[in-house]
């Protein structure tokens, strides 16, 4: 498909140019963090940013979300379903690793039975540019171990990368190609293109954290009463941070809340790393202790994920590594499981 | 396309008391749109969520058989927030039920074989869906000899005491119903179900057991299938799990790479040895 050039100052332009017309999610400064957040009127996108502190896959799957409302009458209750009904979007500038999650929980919400129109009505209305990572933005960053890379389209529409002084815009999708007006008339050249690929090498060299992400689904097929569990999760607080952060943790809650007469059903993040996630109104708990719950959310990433869809729940984006409280490093576990 | 996480609007139709403790009733409940109950198909087996505005959800497994028409029945023990508030319910409020969801009794792999359906105290309600599909006219002659072995502490906790009566005069299946502990008008078998099953269970030519009760009946039960020489692949369970989505996305009923909700509730020996004992 097409590809042509921009000059690189020329983003946050043509960021605010499209939030005149569509729905437009883009990195913004929040007090210290930067986050993905609707694009409003005076608001200026930040494309300097390493990455958001957040995943985006709010916008997708929110925090929050009403799935029902329902009223009382007379006549008892009624209810109404919420509409799977998004608005045209586009989600401008995310990192290669957290395009690459959409495609992960394309896997999950989108399968042929039970499909999620939720989740499915923002994804398909949502067009995805993605902003290459020509430097890692992170030591802690581990994409490539993760069939990820720091310059990748995977889950991309549109991809942009600083190629020097200039940004060259590749049109992926037949959806990302329907914004080609906004990114101006000049066509990239087979330099532009070479230079491209220059600069991926590099930046695909320069990841150095690197685990055997690949090798440990044999080990935990057969290690789940391993005594090594028992190691992990000692200092945890339970705390939840890292599936929050996390651009494939999808377990969500349901639960009902009312006003008045009137009522709804919301959906929001849940984490496997909350007692109460398992526990059932016996009493009994099948994931008892916080040993089980890591041992869930490893296998989950590393081995179910992989069962079931043959590919593996992490992305690499390292933002568990970076934001959790006590220091727990999924690399080191994952490193140590390779040794067992 | 049908939002799998949208309930059916249903009316209670009726409220059975099932038990003299008086925490477990049967529900059934009738479409507020006709239309739904086709929608609404089920195979014995699966389950449902029962959802009630303002409080929740609660999956529950289905109680009726496809075979009866017109409503669909759930039975139910009080226990939380949900179940409690649906105690509290009057014959004619609206509620709602999804599903049906899971997996199911795999009736193509029970047809032509004998049965021996085990069940202990409250864990019968799909045993009874199963029961009252086989032993449906026509189908009745699609399985071979079915033996019931169901049991309950005492004799005011047995589920569908009419039922039982009304299959007890039958010469096409073998009833045993056992209580740990008669009363003064008991005039049934007393004895735990482990023991019924070592007296009354069939060999395993052509068998097949379908098991469902507390841990403590399943541990002591299975060794006499065992001893009788049943394969792993022809003993059925059913599990149970905290769900919430009941569509294998919301990420907690999963034992080991299988959702109990969407790859389950119904599993094999054979089929659970392979998974992780965590449940």
């Amino acid at each position: 498909m097409e590809k042509r050039l921009i000059k690189k100052d020329a983003l946050a332009g043509i960021a605010k140019k499209m939030a005149e017309k569509l729905h437009v999610w883009a990195p913004v400064k929040k007090e210290d963090n930067v986050l993905f957040a609707p694009l409003k009127k005076d608001d200026e996108p930040f494309f300097a940013y390493l990455n958001s502190q957040n995943a985006p896959k709010n916008v997708f799957f929110p925090h929050t979300e009403t799935m029902m409302k329902y009223t009382r009458t007379p006549k008892g209750m009624v209810f109404s379903s919420e509409e799977n009904k998004a608005d045209e979007a586009v989600l401008f500038g995310v990192r290669p690793c957290d395009a690459h999650s959409f495609v992960l929980l394309d896997k999950l919400f989108d399968q042929e039975k039970y499909k999620d129109g939720y989740y499915i009505s923002k994804r398909q209305n949502t067009t995805v540019i993605s902003l290459a990572c020509v430097k890692p933005p992170y030591i802690s960053c581990f994409c490539t171990s993760v069939d990820g890379e720091p310059v990748s389209s995977d889950g991309a529409d549109i991809l942009l990368t600083d190629i020097g002084s200039d940004c060259l815009v590749e049109f992926i999708t037949p959806k990302g190609e329907l914004l080609a007006p906004y990114f101006g008339d000049t066509k990239a050249d087979a330099a532009a293109d070479a230079k491209k690929n220059e600069i991926a090498a590099k930046a695909k060299e320069a990841i150095k954290s690197k685990i055997p992400a690949h090798e440990i689904k044999p080990i935990l097929d057969k290690n789940f009463d391993n005594p090594f569990w028992n190691t992990i999760h000692g200092k945890c607080l339970a705390c939840g941070t890292c599936t929050f952060l996390c651009p494939t943790c999808h377990c969500f809650d349901i639960s009902d809340e009312v006003k008045g007469s009137d009522g709804v059903r919301i959906r929001s993040w849940d984490s496997c790393m909350f007692p109460l996630f398992t526990k059932e109104t016996s009493g009994h708990n099948p994931r008892s202790s916080q040993k089980e719950r890591w041992r869930q959310r490893t296998m989950h990433k590393f081995k179910y994920y992989v069962d079931m869809f043959n590919a593996i729940a992490c992305v690499g984006c390292g933002r568990c590594v970076r934001s959790c409280p006590v220091n727990i490093d999924i690399r080191k576990i994952v490193e140590d499981i390779s040794k067992l | 396309m049908q939002n799998p996480y949208i309930p059916y609007p249903v009316v209670v139709d009726k409220i059975i008391t099932e038990v003299d403790t008086k925490d477990i009733k049967t529900f059934r409940f009738k479409f507020v749109n006709p239309e739904d109950e086709q929608k609404y198909a089920y195979i014995p087996g699966q389950f449902g969520e029962l959802s009630i505005y303002g409080k929740g959800e609660s999956p529950i497994g289905i109680a009726s058989s496809p075979t009866q028409k017109g409503y669909v029945e759930f039975t139910v023990q009080k226990a939380g927030v949900v179940t409690t508030a649906l105690h509290e319910m009057e014959e004619g409020a609206v509620m709602g039920i999804r599903g049906p969801l899971g997996n199911s009794w795999p009736l193509d792999f029970l047809a032509g074989k004998n049965i021996v359906i085990v069940g202990g105290g409250f864990a019968f309600t799909t045993l009874r869906s199963l029961i009252n599909y086989m032993i449906f006219e026509d189908n009745r002659k699609r399985f071979g000899n079915i033996t019931i072995i169901y049991g309950a502490r005492t004799p005011g906790l047995l589920l569908y005491k009419d039922e039982l009566a009304e299959w007890g005069k039958r010469t096409d299946l073998n009833l045993n119903v056992t209580v740990d502990k008669g009363d003064a008008d008991w005039k049934g078998r007393e004895g735990f179900v482990p023991t019924v099953c070592k007296e009354v269970a069939p060999g395993k030519e052509n068998a097949v057991a379908v098991i469902c009760g507390p841990p403590i009946m399943i541990r002591f039960t299975l060794p006499v299938f065992f001893d009788l020489g049943f394969s792993k692949e022809n003993i059925l369970t059913s599990l149970e799990m905290r769900m919430k989505c009941g569509i294998g996305k919301c990420g907690r009923c999963n034992v080991g790479s299988k959702y109990v909700c969407k790859d389950g509730p119904v599993f094999s020996l054979a089929e659970l040895d392979k998974l992780t004992p965590e449940y």
